[in-house]
């Protein structure tokens, strides 16, 4: 694993750009560096919308979102320091990872699957601090990356 | 009114006079101005409204106008429609607040997947003319658990020794149900001990309301889970055993109590039944304890529950 290798998993939250930002801290200005900003999509509950159109503008509106999300981060971190060609990124739709509507659909697995599958030695996540309450119910993706991920280092980005 | 229709909602109701005679309604999204006598057209069936039904909680009796108890003109057969609802609202779990959805969309997908499945309410979708899918539920003969349950007038060591093995065989089988949900992609969504129906004639468990919908999380099967927990704590205790009950007991029991005694999203209610009732085997409250405060590890699957739970049944000696 090249520890150097950084994925960086994101999702448009004030906990993402906290991440972001302490990886352009850390490594801006030092060479060897290559940084991957991963999203893995998760639709928007399509039983939570009256009708499939409002379902599918929302899914178009998030999708922007987070896709604005991830260029002006690009550009964070190659403001930070990092060479343009360095910083990749990758939106990772939730059609190519075979998600479907409420099946146990986990960002997590996906985000390990990709660190696996690309030999990153760095994950890095944001966190907000879920009580033990919320992680019962609605679970935490940081949480089960850290349990989860082998042969690399986490960053945890409070 | 057609003059055949109008003489079969007589039949039904005799009481009602011509002058009250109702209206057909093929379109069902006005859902309020349905009533008493109107007749609800589908697909070549027809319904004539008895009532609107009404959900009766914490002694307080709550009307749903979107559902009708109604009885199919042809068959005079009683059945409860549910017409097309989009609420939204907040739903409190403790200190939690949850954006919670009616998709009545999701209901019709599940009826069709239990379809024939006697541990879960039957019935069938039609949609009227505006395209409400309208769900055909059969009235299911029976009570709630928890009025059964409560009904129950022994002593919670005899409840314990003489029907709690039963009823914990029959929960299980109901866990095994939401198991298959899941199992297909779907969440039950509303699971609470008064939506699970004990049929008279058969004894059976059987699981009712299915149109509740959350946001996706990456637990999805959280709050059914938190839902199976409250209701094996429920029937453990022969009820909810919270701060107030207990202090009413001279028993020195609340010294020997701590927060992490009691319930992670309830904090006055306890969980830790051993400690109220010393012959609850360990095994069984330790499924208990992981719904506990004082819990690190959670239950992410129903599966998981029913592994831990299985060998409690056993040793009951109920299995």
């Amino acid at each position: 694993m090249n520890f150097k290798k950084l994925l960086v998993a994101v999702d448009a939250s004030e906990n993402s750009a906290r991440a972001v930002a302490y990886v352009g801290e850390m490594v801006g200005n030092t060479r060897g560096f290559h940084v991957t900003l991963l999203y893995v999509e998760r639709f928007p509950e399509r039983d939570t919308f009256p009708n499939e159109d409002s379902w599918r503008a929302a899914c178009q509106k998030e999708e922007k979102t987070i896709r604005d999300f991830l260029e002006d981060s690009r550009r964070q971190l190659v403001n930070s320091g990092i060479a343009p060609e360095h910083v990749t990124v990758e939106y990772a739709s939730a059609s190519s990872l075979g998600a479907r509507r409420s099946e146990g659909y986990s960002v997590a697995r996906h985000v390990l699957q990709f660190h696996q599958e690309g030999g990153f030695g760095t994950v890095v996540v944001g966190r907000r601090g879920v009580s033990k309450a919320e992680e019962f119910l609605f679970g935490s993706v940081t949480t089960k990356i850290v349990h989860s991920a082998k042969d690399c280092t986490i960053w945890v980005v409070q | 009114m057609d003059k055949v229709i109008w003489e079969k909602v007589q039949r039904i109701l005799p009481s009602l006079s011509l002058r009250d005679q109702g209206q057909v309604y093929v379109d069902t999204s006005e859902f309020m101005n349905i009533s008493y006598g109107d007749v609800i057209a589908l697909n070549g069936r027809h319904f004539v409204v008895i009532r609107d039904e009404a959900e009766r909680r914490f002694g307080m009796e709550d009307p749903k106008f979107w559902v009708k108890r109604c009885r199919d003109l042809e068959t005079e057969e009683l059945y409860i429609l549910k017409l097309v609802f989009h609420e939204h609202f907040d739903q409190h779990i403790g200190s939690m607040t949850i954006r919670c959805f009616r998709s009545p969309e999701k209901e019709s997908r599940i009826l069709e997947l239990v379809k024939n499945d006697v541990r879960f309410m039957q019935g069938v979708t039609l949609n009227d003319t505006a395209n409400n899918p309208v769900r055909i539920l059969e009235m299911i003969r029976g009570r709630s658990l928890d009025s059964v349950i409560e009904d129950i007038d022994v002593d919670h060591a005899s409840y314990f020794q003489e029907y709690f093995p039963g009823i914990l065989k029959k929960y299980i089988g109901a866990c095994e149900a939401v198991l298959f949900l899941h199992d297909h992609g779907e969440r039950h969504g509303d699971i609470r001990r008064d939506h699970i129906w004990i049929e008279h004639s058969t004894g059976r468990y059987r699981w009712i309301d299915f149109d509740y919908a959350y946001e996706s999380t990456e637990n999805p099967f959280g709050l059914d889970l938190f839902g199976l927990g409250n209701i094996l704590l429920f029937i453990t205790g022969q009820g909810v055993h919270t701060t107030h009950d207990l202090a009413a007991l001279s028993q020195g029991l609340d010294d020997n109590l701590t927060p992490e005694d009691f319930s992670l999203l309830f904090p006055n209610r306890l969980v830790n039944l051993r400690k109220r009732f010393p012959y609850i085997p360990i095994s069984l409250n330790r499924v208990l304890l992981r719904f506990s405060a004082g819990t690190d590890v959670f239950y992410e699957s129903v599966e998981e529950l029913l592994d831990d739970l299985k060998p409690c049944l056993k040793e009951l000696g109920a299995a």
